[in-house]
């Protein structure tokens, strides 16, 4: 059989406007049935033809998963909300600034205001060898094309590869972890609530999928607590261009401070691992420390202990160091420098 | 022409409205009774021939029509040029469609069915098997000892001698270029576990000069590997074609940048005759040297169309695009500059390779030499070069093609002699500049060297020194603060911007309007409007009273020159000028004739012909042409115009007064525009991310035409080089030979958000001498400037031991700082 | 059902990738059917003894033989242990996830795999050179107990033919053992050089598609069949009047009353010894 790609193939649509609709059709059409939100992601895979589904539940009618609301202090952000929504709302950008600056930055304006907050977590990788729709690990094959001695893997893994080197691509999702965020997954069998960090998964556990959410389940409200309103907050994205491009790597911290010193801290690292690495070690070594440079330079050390680089990607060592250094000193280096 | 009404002024192009309100219809937006569409089958392999094709399964889908396969591609026929010549043709040339693919993505089969969704489904339903065949992705690979060629027949093309005539018989034709196997040896290659280039045998080479001599009294010699990037074209109209036959003519709806020129080469691509095509192209969403004629992309729908018996439309994918769409070769480039402790360049080495890939395309080391020849001007010079094929993608040229290359690989040993002679970068360029009639290229088989037609590069430098406040910011570049340093860097550039000979035609009707036939393509560069300005110039006309009809050869165009080589502003002013004047003389001409007194006593001016006699108006003299009949109202033409010409000239006789001329001006030299490029950058040290912050690109164009245009042409091009420095490349995978980027945001072309946060150009608007309106094309000598300032002014900010290859990413700039060296791998291709 | 799974290569080839896990389910249910079958058979067809009275005799006859006989040495019982343990740990860790239960098993798979396949060394070294080494095998002069043993297994009465140290079923489950066991240990040796560790680079293209396709093929059928022989190994094991055996292989000896009612002493000659001492006991 021929391949063809960039051509969409036919499948039957659902556009349901309630949850338990979804769910039902969820529960119908079990594996056979693809959640599309914004399509950004969705329609790559459907128009190259590599994934294949017979239905697709295209949530775009569900005006119950949009908006934000605030209970209590918290932030309850309904999985529809689009990444534009999510940085211009004005509770997003007064209390949890993080996650507006991490929603500015992703792709383009124009992505922005399809692309959802749920489905910017819940993406697959770009390992351009897995989009290519050859048969490697993430794709249920034996193989990861991406870690030979010839793959050109700048943009890979350098810590948490087990066989796959993939990467998470998602800007939002470390800023998430970063906030201590919580996500609301429905089952036609209820609803069960993760941490944001263990909403990723690694492909040491399962190496098809990115992510905790199993097929039949919907994503429907990413809630942020009231935790670290306000708090000092650092995100940076570097990328090849400043618009349309994925993260090479991003970084996102909150931090409260008492006096100069580090009373708390969750920071994140996304796109050097198959899932966004919350970096706990370094957020216990960091933390009762004085936020100065020696403190960054410790933290950049630490954060990247154990990575092992594959052949074009050392830089993300660097790079990571360099970026957990801002995270925990608040910016880049100032001043006369060295 | 000392005062201008219409040249240097802006002005609103007719086609804008359309452009910018969506009813502009470019290829895809044309419908014809019963239209089918088509898709292709391409190869999966880098290399390999189909064994099998089974479309049964295919052809009982229903609404499939028809199935076009390589057995039904025309032989490549011989070909007839101008004079005369016979060109034989190569029979290894690029097919539409083939059965044994020379890259990974080349169309092997074309389905037609009634919409695109059933044709995919088709093209998916074909048993199609393949035997892989060995293959190349990286010319070094292939110049190995034992390494893979990527035809089977060798890796570079070489041109047989041509045989002895017989006594008494007329010289014999060239024989077509053949292929065949080229290898360096073992030890040639030890060089490049250093990362230098290895340097073995090539076929194209030349010297002028006392190299050894220029070396021998150099204060400085350095001897560098620079590496740039395959780059795709990526227009942002894919290229789609509607094609259909009528009355054994067929009309094909197409992408392309010259319409009257793609008329001669579908004619080619068919084996028809020019008169049997009918091109229709409105509005082409860019091009840039990757649609000159258009080609495969349009042979399909044509021929399909034909075995289907009915229109057909190929629309490409975005992934389509990068397969067929071209792209500019990579130079791999190893240089041996010696400088004089002032800077001047006394000898230079200069050695290029081009990944050509798989067909004729991509020899652009050649031109990289010739421009690199006439920019730095070398007292000394060798080159020597060689294209390497490869089974990537077909090249073709794209803006500056060879050009931009050529100043990617000098321009950063320019910078780096500049800093360790302690020279200012601006100087170093200046005492190295071309000047008046440079000399360009090698040695001409009749002795001496060729010229140029002018060149004010130093004027150009100078403009921008101070535009730029270039001392000012030297003072604070290379300085520290924080994470944060900037650089300065500046680049010259030169392409060639002018072709001559070709026609103009136009008609003023008795209404009092004069109707110009345009036959430029309509891609973006507005030179299809804009070089007619020169019309309303000469005649005195407003422009208002001037209407053009452009995009169709169905409605009579004149003999113009293909839009390349930026040559269309010059080539085709010249026509205009041409015509123009030959529309004054028949003016004069008619005037004398119905007023009295002699012609030369009448001028034309104010929409009208006055003189001693009295006046006519432009409408009154037009209904005198057509009583006057003969030249005046196109029953006659001249001799020297092309037969195309001559045919639209018959179609559109008897409507009024019919100027039509072709350019036989005289020009001294070779045309060739320039750029000086300024840039300004800062580096983040932590990231090894950049930011252009501001950028100033000045031109020496000669007469600046129409500014907008020339802005856009200076902005745009400059915008594309920086993209090239900073993003823009290929990368394949060396195991199975295909690509890994296909897509607009894994090739990573600059996008608007990478421009210069400022940007601005400027020109040193002083006429060509050797062109009746002054002036020279613009389109291509901004990329090689915007792409070398931007790395000269990364290389001022963080030394000149960063980078080697292009485009310089964060991760080069990172890793090479933490190192204190270059680690990159150099030579690799397509990584 | 599938057999293959297939894939598909940067070249639109389709490749081999491995056995169908309905391979798996089908061999774990094939593995559980027969136990239920065996065991309700031996519970059913009330099965056949040996008459005490025979043995008895033959107590008189070899009363010299101490009261333990040796049967495994430390070593060989040592290997069994950590062979078995590593068995264990290569299995649930390739099946677990197939099956549902997703952990991260790369790490432990692999490392299990090398103590298996170190054991495995250490075993051939060691049968061969130190070892009765032919004792395990079965050969033509088997044929007769084989006769026997089916007999016996349908229920009549046949005397004879003793085996020698281990008994038919034994060695033919050692045989299979040995098939698959080097299949798993020879595929996964290879199968390294696609992951990242520590030992070998990694290199995916150190063989073609197609071997690949084979490796994984015969990992996957090896470790699947692998799985109905350690459910009926294990389930041996336990059983009642296997479970002499059992204790051999935990203690290393068996009673001189086992020997002598399970063995030919003629086939599993004893080696000259001292007799053990009393404390021994
Ligand atoms: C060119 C380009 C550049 C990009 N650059 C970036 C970037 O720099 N940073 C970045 O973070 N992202 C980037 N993206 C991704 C983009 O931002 C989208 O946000 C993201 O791909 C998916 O969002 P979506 O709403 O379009 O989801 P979809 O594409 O519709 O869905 C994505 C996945 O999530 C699942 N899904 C979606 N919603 C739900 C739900 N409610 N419940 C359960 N499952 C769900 C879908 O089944 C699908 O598997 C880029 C995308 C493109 C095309």
């Amino acid at each position: 059989m021929a391949v063809i790609r960039d051509v969409m193939p036919a499948f039957e649509l659902f556009q349901p406007a309630t949850v338990d609709e979804t769910l039902g059709l969820l529960e119908r059409h079990g594996a056979d049935a693809w959640i599309m939100a914004g399509g950004l992601d969705t329609f790559d895979w459907l128009k190259d033809r590599i994934k294949r589904p017979s239905v697709v539940v295209d949530l775009s009618q569900m005006q119950e998963l949009r908006g934000i609301r605030e209970a209590g202090g918290r932030l309850e952000i309904g999985a529809l909300t689009t990444l534009t929504e999510v940085a211009e709302h004005p509770l997003v950008r007064m209390q949890f600034g993080l996650l507006a600056q991490a929603a500015e930055l992703v792709a383009s304006p124009q992505i922005r205001n399809q692309g959802t907050l749920g489905g910017n977590v819940s993406q697959d990788t770009r390992c351009w060898y897995y989009r290519s729709g050859w048969s490697c690990y993430r794709a249920g094959g034996n193989i990861c094309y991406a870690d030979s001695p010839t793959a050109i893997n700048r943009e890979h893994a350098i810590l948490g590869a087990s066989r796959c080197v993939a990467v998470s691509p998602s800007d939002t999702a470390p800023a998430l972890i970063a906030l201590g965020a919580e996500f609301v997954l429905r089952s036609g069998a209820g609803e069960r609530v993760v941490a944001a960090e263990d909403y990723f998964v690694g492909p040491e556990i399962d190496i098809t999928r990115m992510t905790a959410r199993r097929p039949d389940e919907l994503l429907t409200t990413i809630r942020v607590p009231a935790a670290f309103a306000g708090a000092q907050f650092y995100f940076e994205k570097v990328r090849d261009r400043q618009v349309w491009d994925f993260p090479l790597v991003n970084v996102a911290s909150a931090m409260r401070l008492s006096g100069g010193t580090i009373q708390q801290i969750r920071l994140a690292v996304g796109a050097v691992a198959p899932r966004p690495l919350r970096l706990t070690e370094v957020e216990l070594a960091v933390t009762g420390q004085p936020r100065n440079e020696q403190t960054a330079a410790m933290a950049g050390e630490l954060a990247t202990v154990g990575a092992v680089p594959l052949r074009h990607n050392g830089y993300k060592i660097l790079l990571m160091q360099n970026l957990v250094k801002r995270a925990v000193r608040g910016g880049p280096l100032r001043g006369d420098g060295a | 022409m000392a005062e201008h009404r219409f040249i240097g002024q802006n002005y609103t192009t007719p086609d804008l409205v359309a452009k910018v309100t969506g009813k502009a219809k470019y290829a895809e937006d044309f419908r014809a009774e019963g239209m089918l569409f088509a898709k292709l089958l391409l190869s999966p392999m880098p290399h390999a021939r189909v064994s099998r094709i089974d479309t049964s399964a295919a052809l009982a889908l229903p609404g499939v029509r028809a199935i076009l396969t390589a057995d039904d591609m025309p032989e490549p026929a011989d070909s007839v040029d101008d004079t005369g010549r016979v060109i034989r043709a190569n029979r290894r040339a690029e097919r539409a469609l083939t059965n044994e693919p020379l890259y990974e993505g080349e169309p092997i089969l074309a389905v037609a069915a009634d919409d695109e969704l059933t044709a995919a489904e088709a093209v998916e339903r074909i048993q199609i098997e393949f035997e892989p065949l060995p293959f190349a992705v990286d010319p070094l690979v292939s110049l190995r000892p034992g390494g893979p060629a990527a035809r089977t027949e060798g890796n570079v093309w070489f041109r047989p001698p041509t045989p002895p005539a017989e006594p008494s018989q007329p010289p014999p034709p060239q024989p077509p270029i053949d292929v065949r196997d080229l290898k360096w040896t073992a030890e040639q290659f030890a060089e490049a576990d250093e990362g230098r280039l290895p340097m073995g045998e090539v076929l194209d080479e030349w010297e002028y000069g006392d190299l050894e001599a220029g070396f021998t009294q150099a204060a400085l010699v350095l001897d560098e590997t620079f590496v740039t990037s395959n780059t795709s074209h990526q227009p942002m109209e894919t290229r789609t074609s509607m094609a259909y036959w009528q009355n054994g003519r067929v009309y094909v709806h197409c992408s392309t940048q010259s319409v009257v020129q793609t008329v001669a080469a579908v004619s080619r691509w068919l084996g028809i005759p020019q008169t049997d095509i009918v091109v229709v192209s409105e509005y082409t969403g860019g091009g840039f040297g990757s649609k000159i004629t258009s080609a495969i992309s349009l042979v399909i729908p044509a021929l399909l169309s034909k075995k289907a018996n009915a229109p057909v439309m190929m629309r490409l994918t975005r992934e389509e695009e990068q397969y067929v769409g071209r792209s500019r070769p990579s130079l791999h480039a190893r240089i041996k500059a010696g400088f004089s402790k002032e800077g001047r360049l006394l000898a230079l080495d200069f050695f290029g390779i081009s990944e050509s890939g798989p067909y004729e395309g991509g020899q652009d080391h050649n031109t990289s030499g010739r421009i690199v020849s006439l920019l730095y001007q070398p007292v000394a010079m060798r080159f020597r070069g060689l294209g390497v094929m490869s089974n990537t993608p077909p090249r073709g040229p794209q803006r500056a093609p060879g050009g931009a290359q050529g100043v990617a690989v000098m321009e950063p040993v320019l910078a780096k002699a500049a800093d360790r002679l302690g020279i200012d970068q601006v100087a170093i360029h200046r005492i190295n500049a071309p000047e008046g009639k440079a000399p360009i290229g090698g040695p001409l088989p009749q002795g001496g060297r060729a010229h140029v037609t002018s060149a004010f590069v130093k004027e150009a430098l100078d403009k921008g020194r101070e535009l730029f406040k270039w001392e000012e910011r030297k003072a604070r570049s290379g300085q520290r603060t924080g994470s944060s340093v900037r650089g300065i860097g500046v680049a010259v550039s030169a392409y060639s911007a002018g072709s001559i000979g070709f026609d103009g035609l136009f008609v003023i009707k008795p209404d009092g309007k004069v109707y110009i036939q345009s036959g430029i393509g309509n891609h973006g560069t507005e030179s299809v409007i804009d070089v007619h300005r020169v019309v309303a110039e000469v005649l005195d006309v407003s422009w208002e009273k001037c209407e053009i009809t452009w995009g169709n050869t169905g409605k009579h165009m004149p003999w113009t020159c293909v839009s390349g080589g930026s040559q269309t502003a010059h080539a085709m002013t010249r026509a205009a000028h041409a015509t123009a004047m030959d529309a004054r003389t028949k003016l004069q001409e008619i005037a004398a004739k119905t007023l009295g007194g002699s012609p030369a006593s009448y001028r034309v001016a104010g929409e009208r012909v006055s003189g001693p006699g009295g006046s006519l108006t432009l409408a009154q003299a037009a209904q005198k042409a057509i009583e006057l009949g003969g030249k005046y109202d196109g029953h006659g033409a001249p001799e020297n115009i092309n037969a195309f010409t001559k045919r639209s000239v018959a179609a559109l006789a008897g409507q009024g007064l019919l100027a039509v001329a072709r350019d036989t001006y005289p020009r001294d030299g070779i045309s060739n525009s320039y750029v000086a490029g300024f840039a300004e950058v800062e580096v983040d040290l932590e990231t090894g991310q950049y930011r252009v912050l501001d950028y100033l690109a000045v031109a020496d164009v000669g007469t600046v035409l129409h500014p907008r245009s020339v802005g856009g042409q200076i902005m745009g091009g400059s915008l594309q080089g920086i993209g090239h420095a900073m993003t823009q490349k290929w990368v394949y995978d060396q195991q199975y030979g295909v690509p890994l980027a296909k897509r607009f945001y894994q090739t990573r072309p600059a996008t608007i958000l990478d421009a210069p946060a400022r940007m601005e150009w400027a020109a040193v608007d002083i006429p060509d001498p050797e062109t009746p309106v002054g002036v020279r094309g613009v389109g291509e000598p901004p990329v090689g400037a915007g792409l070398a300032a931007v790395a000269n002014a990364v290389a001022d900010a963080v030394g000149h031991d960063v980078f080697r290859r292009f485009p310089v990413t964060c991760d080069v700039v990172l890793t090479s700082l933490a190192n204190g060296r270059r680690v990159t791998d150099p030579l690799t291709a397509n990584i | 059902m599938d057999f293959l799974t297939w894939g598909i290569n940067p070249w639109r080839q389709p490749v081999l990738t491995h056995i169908s896990w309905d391979l798996f389910w089908a061999s774990l249910f094939a593995g559980l059917m027969f136990l239920v079958a065996h065991a309700s058979y031996m519970i059913l067809a009330a099965h056949r003894k040996r008459s005490a009275e025979e043995t008895d005799a033959m107590e008189a006859v070899y009363k010299d033989l101490p009261h333990q006989i040796e049967r495994h040495t430390l070593m060989a019982r040592l290997f069994h242990w950590v062979m078995a343990a590593a068995m264990f740990v290569l299995l649930l860790t390739a099946f677990l996830p197939i099956a549902g239960i997703r952990f991260a098993w790369v790490e432990w798979h692999w490392i299990a795999g090398l103590v298996l396949t170190g054991s495995i060394i250490y075993h051939v070294i060691h049968a061969t050179f130190f070892l009765d080494f032919w004792s395990i095998w079965i050969g033509p002069k088997d044929i007769p107990e084989l006769k026997a043993e089916i007999l016996r297994g349908l229920g009549r009465d046949v005397p004879g033919p003793k085996p020698g140290k281990y008994p038919l079923g034994n060695r033919l489950y050692h045989m299979a053992s040995v098939v698959v066991g080097l299949a798993a240990a020879v595929t996964g040796i290879l199968m390294m050089s696609r992951i990242r560790t520590p030992l070998v680079p990694r290199n995916p293209y150190l063989f073609s598609d197609t071997t690949w396709g084979i490796t994984y093929l015969l990992h996957g059928a090896a470790g699947v069949a692998l799985v109905g022989l350690v459910i009926a190994h294990v389930y041996f094991a336990v059983r009642p009047e296997k479970w002499w055996i059992t204790k051999g292989m935990i203690l290393g000896w068996i009673t001189r009353r086992d020997y002598l009612q399970h063995h030919d002493p003629d086939r599993w000659k004893l080696r000259e010894r001292k007799a053990p001492t009393a404390a021994q006991f």
